[in-house]
């Protein structure tokens, strides 16, 4: 299980972790003896603090119930309960998500999914926090104006798998490269251009907050990065059956591209760099495995 | 959320033609009969975004066995600078 594997890095920033579902007592120390887990598996058998909460799938019942071949139901049943319809044993489980609480227990940002069957993993929620999470696989890279380590959020992936790759940039001293909004004064932005597949999804990169250099020839002020800086490039493995099918006659998945970037110190422009990148992430098969009752 | 505002102005159009009594945009209808209006007029949209504790507020108490039938409650499982609190489907299936 991948939460179990980042459990050092949140315990490491003073984050508790644990884990809720309506499985009993039985069924999470079997899994937890399987699975080498390690935090606390909570047993919510009734349902009771998942409803409280506010977040029980209701979709599954209505799926069971008298209004189960409307549309809308149908439509829900295939986006928040399962493209095989609803069954019994979907009926008392939540809206999977994760919620991060801050010491006093308030909210402090939540993750959930749209789909059910796309799942963020625990390195992609980290990296999103910036909390510290250590690079397995990364590409390292330097060039005359910077310095550079690109990584997937996860080694390994499966179909519903939301990632990210992150690219980490060290502008070297003196230089900066270009922020969104450079480009209405002439100048090419950092981007991370990864060639569509059509089995991964890719969502808007995020850049971070730039800062405004001034360059007093032209009096011109243009956002620029200076200081270190990460790029998140978000992926979602497609979660349909065409996918999964074809997923399971390959080993690995392959995802590339490149950085581009133009960067510039306080006298020269340099031309703009064009970096190939390329990564390579092993294909989990879903879990299938069920407790021995 | 536009999703949901489409789907709330769609049902806004099918109740306006139910009232005056005009046959409404074939992509919009739906059969009124046996009640079945009224079940769709019930119906709440899902928004999952919308569901549960938001940022900010605090999350209900909660006091459940672990797989080793130890007792935890929120406060037992905050760290000194909180907590990572997963709600998953099924350890199960």
């Amino acid at each position: 299980m991948e939460l179990q594997d980042r459990l050092e890095d949140l315990e490491a920033q003073g984050l508790g972790v644990v884990a809720i579902s309506y499985d009993s007592e039985e069924v999470l120390a079997d899994f937890s003896q399987r699975g080498g887990i390690t935090f606390p598996l909570l047993s919510d058998d009734d349902s009771r603090v998942i409803t409280e909460f506010g977040i029980l799938n209701t979709v599954a019942a209505e799926g069971r119930g008298p209004n189960a071949e409307d549309p809308e139901v149908v439509a829900d049943v295939a986006k928040y309960v399962s493209l095989f319809g609803a069954s019994e044993m979907i009926v008392g489980t939540p809206y999977p998500g994760t919620f991060m609480l801050d010491r006093t227990g308030r909210v402090t940002s939540r993750f959930f999914e749209e789909f059910y069957r796309e799942r963020n993993t625990t390195a992609n929620v980290m990296l999103k926090l910036g909390v510290g999470l250590s690079p397995i696989a990364a590409i390292e890279g330097s060039t005359a104006h910077l310095k550079l380590t690109a990584y997937p959020s996860n080694p390994s992936v499966t179909v519903g798998t939301r990632f990210s790759i992150a690219v980490e940039i060290e502008p070297n001293a003196n230089m900066h490269v270009y922020a969104p909004g450079a480009e209405a004064m002439g100048y090419r932005v950092v981007s991370l251009n990864l060639t569509p597949t059509p089995h991964v999804r890719f969502e808007p990169v995020e850049f971070p907050e730039s800062e405004i250099y001034h360059f007093e020839p032209l009096d011109e002020r243009v956002p620029v990065y200076q200081s270190p800086f990460l790029l998140l490039q978000e992926a979602v493995v497609a979660a349909t059956p065409e996918t999964e099918e074809a997923l399971a006659e390959l080993d690995a998945l392959t995802l590339s591209g490149s950085f581009d970037y133009q960067a510039c110190d306080d006298e020269i422009c340099f031309p703009p760099v064009s970096l190939p990148l390329s990564f390579t992430l092993s294909l989990d098969l879903l879990d299938r495995q069920r407790a021995n009752r | 959320m536009m999703n949901l505002q489409g789907r709330r102005a769609a049902r806004g159009t099918i109740l306006a033609a139910v009232v005056v009594g005009v046959a409404c945009d074939s992509s919009e209808s739906r059969p009124l009969i046996d009640g079945g209006a009224l079940a769709i007029q019930s119906r709440t949209p899902i928004d999952v975004a919308s569901l549960g504790p938001q940022v900010g507020e605090r999350v209900p108490e909660f006091s459940l066995p672990d797989q080793h039938g130890e007792t935890r409650t929120l406060e037992s499982v905050l760290g000194p600078n909180g907590a990572l609190l997963l709600f998953h489907r099924s350890a199960d299936w």
